[in-house]
């Protein structure tokens, strides 16, 4: 069984974000590194499918600067089996569809029976790439999954939807996956593993997009202006309670 | 010359921090106010994540890491919780170190892989109730009887006793021969007849850490048991010492660097004449000396970790390492309770429990007093 398992590195969210020069994306200096969570998600799931059924090869694969190869590190210290590296110091400025044609690129003659992927990056948020590439590949894709079984070739998920409900999909392989907070626990790469990481294979490959260009651009990045501070109610509680009633009325849709 | 950590020493800090932030510090203050010794979380879950044997080859169940990771995984168990830390650096360089330095093959395959896999835990017996600096002072007595060793005496303030399954004692086996030349080191495993566990210590700081006596009445173990060569044993402690520095240093860094996180974020919080007092040039060179300190402990942990990794002699660095690294936690913890006001001073905020562990760090595996007294040989002889 051969699995592919596509993640990104992404700032820690807890820096302190600052603009970039050009103003159109955040500055990636100074900035703690780490593992996109929902790609955590994807890569837990495929180790722990590997467990199962025992004969399976794990490639994760990664787009961006040398500096990535610490996140795969850790991706390879968790229990994949082999590196790729598309060595691209643009990745940053890519839109989805030119990260998911270089995915599709690699992916295309490798029979990879699943590809797991998070859900969406924890910076950029478009949630468009696992997607793309599995139409790019023509095969089914299965969104915001947060329960996993393979069962003699059969895949069975559960996929989160709107409003708290749930959805069970049954599949067939090759299928991509993209998985959601709730599916799983990352286990801690052991101290063993972390060192056995180190001589795994780990390949470069060049930036290539098959001749898809960007139709997008970024013209702006910001934050939000500080909203003024709110309306502080003082007084009895039941004068309280009737001038909170009437600002609801009068400024929101609450109460009509 | 490169200062910056390698790939697989940043993956170490991230999992033994992630570990340490989201399974050691919930508990880290009831384990103090209860004295409790978590062994589970505190012990088995280190050896489930590869720390217990970190510096020791794969073929005796290590994880064939450097020095450094080894500083790296007791800073970072410490920084939430000097217990963990201790427990971990005890039972490594006192316990494992020795066997790995001085066993014989078939030592190391039934005491240190055990050791190395958090299997077993391990302990160190040395100091006695009239020999404490003083090592060559022991008198816990060890008599050949055929193959066999007998021991009699007590060791005490020993670190993971009571709950380590393995000890490497400390006994003199000679009377006759020069004081330091006359000690052998032995290893005994717990539950052999005639040893037993004595008073534990109801101690200021580390107090989810056991510390207890350790008690040798007719306490029949193997010739096989002898680590080293007989009469080597001073030998033996000194050089476990020079590892345990390290460790010992690291702890000290971590809780340092705890006390100083807690600092920077309360005092980034805590607003009076409207305005944070983080925000005080009074507050701020406070902060800049706790955080320089820190550092020069770091790198001063560092350079005796990578001296050991590459075979250098670290007798000297990993002392000097250790006092001041020890010192700087002492100075940092007693700053940041300062920083915290009241509020530091009381059970609600983790900075008491730091200054109280910190203390413990300038007194053990030798005191401040004895690295200067290592450090000026050094530097006279």
């Amino acid at each position: 069984m051969k699995i592919l398992i596509c993640i990104k590195q992404v700032p820690d969210m807890e820096s302190k974000f600052k603009i970039n020069g050009e103003g159109n994306w955040y500055d990636r200096t100074d900035l703690a590194w780490r593992m996109n969570e929902y790609d955590e998600y994807a890569v837990e799931q495929a180790v722990r499918l590997k467990e199962q059924v025992g004969d399976a090869d794990l490639t994760v694969l990664c787009i961006g600067p040398d500096q990535v190869k610490e996140t795969m590190k850790k991706a390879l210290a968790m229990g994949c089996d082999r590196g790729v590296q598309i060595g691209d110091n643009d990745a940053h400025k890519r839109e989805p569809i030119e990260i998911a044609a270089m995915i599709a690129g690699f992916a295309k003659d490798k029979n990879f029976d699943i590809i797991f992927t998070g859900m969406q990056s924890q910076d950029r948020g478009s949630a468009q790439v696992g997607v793309m590439v599995a139409e790019m590949l023509a095969i089914p894709a299965v969104t915001t999954i947060v329960g996993f079984s393979f069962d003699n070739g059969a895949v069975k998920v559960k996929r989160e939807l709107e409003g708290g409900s749930k959805a069970l999909v049954s599949t067939t392989t090759p299928v991509l996956l993209t998985c959601q907070l709730g599916l799983n626990t990352p286990r801690y790469p052991t101290l063993p593993n972390i060192m056995k990481a180190k001589k795994k294979e780990l390949l470069t490959l060049a930036p290539d997009t098959g001749g898809v260009c960007a139709s997008q651009e970024t013209a702006a990045f910001y934050f939000p202006e500080r909203k003024g501070s709110g309306i502080v109610l003082e007084g009895d509680v039941s004068d309280l309670a009737d001038k909170l009633i009437q600002l609801l009325k009068e400024k929101t849709g609450v109460l009509a | 010359m490169n200062f910056e950590l390698t790939e697989e020493q940043n993956l170490i800090r991230d999992m033994v921090r992630s570990f340490a932030e989201a399974e050691v510090a919930p508990s880290a203050r009831s384990r103090d106010e209860e004295e409790v010794f978590d062994r589970a979380l505190m012990y088995d879950r280190l050896g489930e994540l590869g720390l217990t044997g970190i510096v020791f080859p794969e073929e005796y169940g290590g994880a064939g890491a450097d020095y450094i990771s080894y500083a790296i995984a007791v800073e970072e168990l410490s920084r939430v919780c000097g217990s963990t830390g201790v427990t971990l650096s005890a039972h490594l360089s006192l316990c494992a170190n020795p066997i790995y330095m001085f066993g014989t093959e078939a030592q190391k395959q039934k005491f240190l892989v055990p050791l190395a896999k958090g299997e077993k835990l391990g302990a160190f017996g040395l100091t006695e109730p009239s020999a404490g600096s003083d090592a060559g002072g022991t008198k816990t007595t060890a008599t050949k009887d055929g193959n066999d060793w007998i021991l009699n005496g007590s060791k005490i303030f020993i670190t993971n006793a009571g709950e380590a399954e393995i000890y490497v004692v400390l006994a003199r086996s000679d009377k006759s021969a020069e004081k330091h030349r006359g000690i052998s080191a032995y290893i005994v495993e717990k539950g052999t007849p005639g040893f037993s566990f004595g008073k534990k210590e109801a101690k200021m700081g580390i107090r989810s850490s056991p510390t207890m006596e350790l008690v040798f009445e007719n306490c029949r173990i193997p010739g096989d048991n002898l680590l080293g060569q007989e009469g080597q044993g001073f030998k033996v402690a000194m050089k476990t010492l020079d590892g345990g520095r390290i460790g010992i240093a690291a702890q000290a860094l971590g809780i340092a660097q705890g006390a100083l996180d807690a600092a920077i974020a309360y005092t980034k919080e805590r607003e009076q004449f409207n305005k944070a007092i983080a925000t005080f040039q009074g507050v701020q060179f406070q902060l800049a000396d706790m955080a320089t300190q820190v550092e020069a402990a770091r790198l001063l942990i560092y350079n005796a970790a990578y001296r050991a990794s590459a075979g250098l002699s670290y007798s000297q660095e990993s002392a000097m390492a250790k006092l001041f690294a020890s010192e700087t936690a002492m100075r940092v913890t007693t700053q940041s309770v300062q920083l915290h006001g009241g509020y530091g001073y009381t059970r609600e905020f983790p900075v008491e429990r730091m200054m109280r562990d910190a203390k413990i760090t300038e007194i053990y595996e030798g005191t401040s007093e004895i690295q200067r007294v290592v450090i000026g040989a050094a530097l006279t002889k």
